[in-house]
């Protein structure tokens, strides 16, 4: 329901607190996703007072981290996801972030995106929009793109992707309560979106529909089960393995663990 | 009719069906349709006029990765980066230096003077404190001026040049580019530089980057080093070049650090970790100008004021135990004399002395603690020294332990190559939940370290 | 009192449960008994497959078993029911066909993991895979397979029996038939034995490669791959398995050219993905977006040449060599490149 809502949660009223590493009692859990070098963990320590590794080189954030902060009298956990181009081909970091927004079911993901590089970016805001309804794009760096002559259009990027677009300086905090507002709004269903997905094939788009009801017949209550299709139809091991084993629950709770990483011991016991 | 009950294992082979249906190329019909859908959102929110800022980035990439200066220039940047550190260093070290020092005396006087017993002044102050005096001038300094230099190259976008320039030399080890990533986070804390290799997809390369981590010296080892390098190769030359020559020879330290991972990572490649190099994507992400107040935050707290602290926590134990080694006697002799005398022989081998063996044992928690307990065990063997300067300090090891040339030399090589500490073990055992693993990763440098100081030991005595 | 200790510390060592010597030994012998038997039953399968019978002299020579030995191993197989033998031919049951099929699909799975995820030189997998084989449960397989996108083919070229047990019919002509100059392509190599298969690697030919024989004598067999010849002894040629190579490949398609032979500065369009590029290495890159007609400029080049950065979709990627070989594209006009 997106009714008008009271003015609690206007800009004027709202204050914001970073909570740092405080563990229990939030309201909501919010995920930051994005391509690695994009400012996540800067966006990160902003909100949270925390001190995460920053660095510019791909792939400082190899774990997860997690963190707190208040904005408008609800306490907000933030979970820092490792920085990916992609979530389909399965590498740890890949397997760590899709499974935390697959199944541990934030109330809204932040996709970081680069201003400057909005089209390599946007292919994973998609594949986030596949997963989940409750997204919010902040595009970062813009005084970065801005010296490099380069202007993103917010609005035109929101109705195109059906869910809120906003431009920020994480760096120096630009933004940063607008940007909170439609996390807000969309953690707490104020704001439906709408979010974009794009079509395969016909034959594709087919197959899927097969598999849909078959899904949800021998796992009811499974979060996206077209999703899930897809990710059988390419075959995807970690997928199979939570849907045979019946432990899409123990998968949840796996993502509530603080640093959720797949074992590899049979893959480094293969290189001997 | 009734419906037949569907199970997980039904859904996984009818996808299986379904997929082989499907063309060849599924995973190409799903990429092409989400980039072709993202390059019609993009071109209506992007509006692109192009600007100097990219045309300089690429001009500077240019010649930061360009055939004549990459590898020049990368050795000139560490090269300046030491020696800032080192001549900056030089001046607040003497200054600490003198003041713990001072605190030193006054302290011991006070206990003497509210009569404590001679054993618990000479533990406390002349023991335990003085080490701690030593870990603090001698480190602080250093890292307070490295640590913000290197966050400054990380944060500009450097290090990925550094892994795009030698990722040729990985691939024909065997390796892969972004080892040369898990390297410069190694030269914080190699148990950090362990979990860094996650970034590499592939197992087996995976593997080589946790073995050979170890080979990049980490912040605990650097204080060493640039110990060795400033008291003891600088000093045989003339005042003028000293810093150069300190600067030149941590800078030859790690490119032989360097030298050895690459070494060792092809041979690792050719023997039980069989493989050839993989697939290597690597982003080279354009220049971000850093943040300087941060930077210094974050290296000053987080980093350097964190590695004292943990030098400061092992260093105190590690001061009980050298308290003890000294003062249980058996036969008349102290335990600390003999251990390092039964050490000694294997010592002597390497071009090395048993103190410094039952240091390297002492340390195995924190490479931090060596310079502090060495100096304990040497001075709790009954040679009591005003380490007023640093020139005092040669004279200690020069005049009464029988330094040379050589021992600094392998000194520095042993610290360079030797065991991981405890924290980097466990940490290897963690990422690859394998004991054999750990234990390579363990014993594997310490035979290296044994090897090449025993070598260069011979040549040496056989040469002069 | 010294010696005491030292035999209940010796008697402890050996008799503790799971990692004791004793145990160890049991575990030991287990797994030996468990080779032996998969890879009797591996024989027999094949043996089946070729359309010989085996015997226990044709099983003989493959395990290398003494006549006690050898008795004792079929007399067990009968009894859990995985063969049953006339007295001198031996058989597969249902259960000892599975059981085999099972090992035969852990055999070439382990490879395609070598091959394609290690990168494992192709005529070292099957040393390995072989040995590894059978330390493997149908549970982990399913999840091998399905973390390499269920492959068809091993690096061989054979084909990998599905979970069910069902093996895809193995495509292709064997090279010793096949007609003189009609262009071929190379589907399967065999892997036994090694040493045949070491020299067809030697020869230099590969799965994929597009072949014409162009003189075939008793003696021997040449091809031509339009750059280089090879020379194969009839026996080896009967180790090749082709077929019909329908179109030329992409790579001699007018203009098209390897990304790694862009010219610096150079700007092109992306025509295809080689299909010989693979695994997590064709996932990884078209995930960065090296898909067709994506516009890519190469960029930098380090002093060693190698790799070689390219500007595509906003970021500065670079890539090895052996990546930007695969990656077929088609050069612009400079005028049009901006």
């Amino acid at each position: 329901m997106s009714a008008p809502h009271a003015c609690d949660t206007c800009p004027m009223h709202t204050e914001m607190a970073q909570l740092g590493a405080a563990v229990g009692g939030f309201d909501r859990v919010v995920a930051l996703a994005g391509n690695p070098n994009t400012g996540k963990s800067t966006l990160f320590n902003a909100l949270t007072g925390l001190r995460q590794h920053t660095g510019n080189w791909p792939g400082k954030t190899v774990t997860r981290a997690e963190g707190g902060f208040q904005f408008a009298g609800k306490r907000y956990k933030l979970v820092d996801l490792p920085g990916t181009y992609s979530l389909l081909s399965a590498s740890d970091d890949e397997e760590v972030a899709r499974n935390f927004l697959l199944f541990g079911r934030p109330d809204c993901t932040v996709v970081v995106v680069d201003a400057s590089a909005l089209e390599r970016n946007l292919y994973l805001v998609l594949q986030v929009l596949e997963i989940t309804d409750r997204v919010v794009v902040a595009v970062n760096l813009i005084d970065e793109a801005k010296r490099r002559g380069i202007e993103v259009e917010t609005r035109s990027l929101a109705r195109d992707l059906g869910v809120p677009a906003v431009p920020i300086v994480a760096r120096t905090g630009e933004n940063i309560m607008a940007l909170l507002q439609d996390v807000a709004n969309v953690a707490s269903g104020d704001t439906v979106t709408q979010p974009l997905r794009s079509k395969g094939t016909p034959a594709f788009e087919r197959a899927v529909s097969k598999l849909v009801p078959m899904i949800e017949a021998a796992a009811p209550g499974v979060p996206n089960a077209r999703w899930i299709a897809i990710r059988l139809l390419d075959g995807d091991a970690s997928v199979e393995e939570a849907l045979t084993t019946g432990r899409l629950a123990e998968l949840v709770a796996r993502q509530q663990a603080p640093d959720a990483r797949f074992s590899r011991k049979i893959a480094l016991q293969g290189a001997q | 009719m009734t419906e037949p009950v569907t199970t997980p294992a039904d859904v996984i082979r009818e996808a299986g069906a379904l997929r082989r249906s499907l063309e060849a190329g599924f995973r190409e019909e799903v990429v092409s349709s989400i980039y072709g859908e993202v390059e019609r959102v993009s071109r209506r929110a992007v509006n692109d006029q192009g600007s100097r800022t990219l045309e300089l980035d690429q001009q500077i990439d240019r010649i930061v990765t360009s055939r004549l200066f990459g590898l020049p220039l990368m050795l000139l940047i560490l090269a300046v980066v030491f020696w800032l550190t080192i001549v900056g260093a030089n001046v607040p070290s003497a200054m600490l230096a003198s003041a713990l020092f001072a605190v030193e005396d006054w302290a011991a006087a006070w206990f003497t003077s509210r009569g404590s017993p001679d054993w618990l002044t000479g533990f406390l102050w002349h023991g335990v404190f003085r080490g701690l005096a030593w870990v603090v001038s001698v480190m602080l300094p250093p890292m307070a001026i490295f640590f913000p230099l290197f966050t400054i190259l990380e944060d500009l976008g450097y290090l990925p040049r550094v892994a795009f320039n030698l990722d040729y030399l990985f691939k024909r080890a065997g390796a892969h580019g972004k080892q040369a990533l898990s390297m410069t986070m190694g030269f914080g804390c190699n148990a950090a530089g362990v979990i860094a290799t996650r970034v590499i997809d592939s197992p087996r390369e995976r593997l080589v980057a946790i073995l050979t981590n170890n080979f990049v010296p980490c912040n605990g080892r650097f204080p060493t080093l640039i110990m060795l390098a400033t008291v003891f190769v600088a000093a045989a030359f003339p005042p003028a070049v000293a810093s150069f020559v300190a600067a030149g020879s941590v800078v030859a330290i790690v490119v032989l650090g360097v030298i050895f991972t690459l070494g060792v990572s092809w041979v690792l490649s050719r023997t039980i970790l069989r493989g050839e190099a993989s697939a290597f994507t690597l982003e080279l992400p354009p220049y971000r100008r850093p943040g300087i107040l941060r930077i210094l935050y974050t290296s000053i707290i987080d980093r350097t004021l964190f590695v004292l602290w943990r030098a400061i926590q092992t260093a105190a134990p590690a001061g009980a135990v050298i308290w003890l080694l000294a003062n249980i006697s058996v036969g008349g002799t102290n335990l600390a004399t003999h251990v390092s005398s039964a050490l000694n022989p294997l010592g002597r081998a390497i071009g090395l002395d048993g103190v410094i063996l039952l240091t390297y044992i002492i340390a195995i928690p924190a490479n931090e603690i060596v310079v502090p307990t060495m100096l304990m065990i040497y001075m709790a063997q009954g040679m009591m020294t005003e380490l007023e300067s640093l020139d005092a300090l040669r004279r200690l090891l020069v005049d009464q332990h029988g330094w040379t040339m050589l021992t600094a030399v392998n000194l520095m090589l042993f610290s360079l190559l030797h065991n991981p500490c405890a924290t980097t073990i466990i940490t290897i055992y963690k990422e690859t939940l394998s004991g054999k693993w750990a234990a390579i990763g363990a014993l594997l440098p310490l035979a290296l370290a044994f090897g090449v100081t025993f070598l260069t030991a011979t040549v040496a005595r056989w040469l002069f | 009192m010294a010696i005491a200790i030292l035999l209940s510390l010796v008697a402890f060592a050996v008799l503790l449960p799971t990692y004791g010597v004793a145990a160890q030994w049991r575990v030991y012998r287990s797994g030996l008994a468990r080779e032996r038997t998969e890879n009797a039953l591996k024989h027999l399968l094949r043996q089946a497959t070729d359309g010989h019978s085996a015997s226990f002299r044709s099983l003989k020579g493959e395990l290398g078993l003494s006549d006690r030995e050898l008795l004792s191993l079929a007399e067990r197989l009968e009894l859990e029911g995985l063969i049953h033998s006339d007295g001198t031919h031996l058989k597969l049951t249902t259960d000892g066909e599975r059981l085999a099929l099972h090992v035969l699909r852990a055999h070439r799975l382990w490879e395609v993991y070598l091959a394609e995820e290690l990168g494992v030189p192709v005529d070292r997998v099957h040393a390995q895979a072989e040995r590894q084989e059978h330390r493997l449960n149908p549970q982990q397989l399913d999840r091998l397979s399905a973390a390499m996108g269920h492959p068809d083919i091993d690096p061989h070229g054979d084909p990998i029996p599905g979970p069910d047990g069902v093996v895809p019919e193995a495509p292709g002509t064997v090279l010793s038939a096949w007609p003189l100059s009609t262009p071929a392509r190379i589907v399967h190599l065999e892997d036994e034995p090694p040493l045949a298969f070491a020299q067809l690697i030697a020869e230099g030919l590969k799965l994929g490669q597009v072949v014409r024989v162009i003189e075939r004598t008793p003696s021997r067999l040449v091809l031509s791959d339009g750059e280089n010849e090879f020379r194969l002894a009839p026996m080896l040629a009967a180790n090749v398995h082709v077929v019909a190579a329908s179109s030329e490949p992409a790579r001699a398609l007018d203009g098209v050219l390897p990304l790694s032979d862009l010219p610096s500065g150079a700007a092109a369009d992306i025509v295809a993905l080689d299909p010989h590029l693979k695994g997590f290495a064709r996932r990884r890159l078209l995930d960065l977006g090296f898909t067709p007609g994506a516009r890519v400029r190469s960029e930098l080049q380090p002093f060693s040449g190698d790799p070689r950065a390219y500007r595509l979709r906003g970021t500065t990627i670079a890539l090895r060599r052996e990546q930007s070989d695969r990656v077929l594209v088609r050069a612009l006009q400079p005028e049009r490149s901006r």
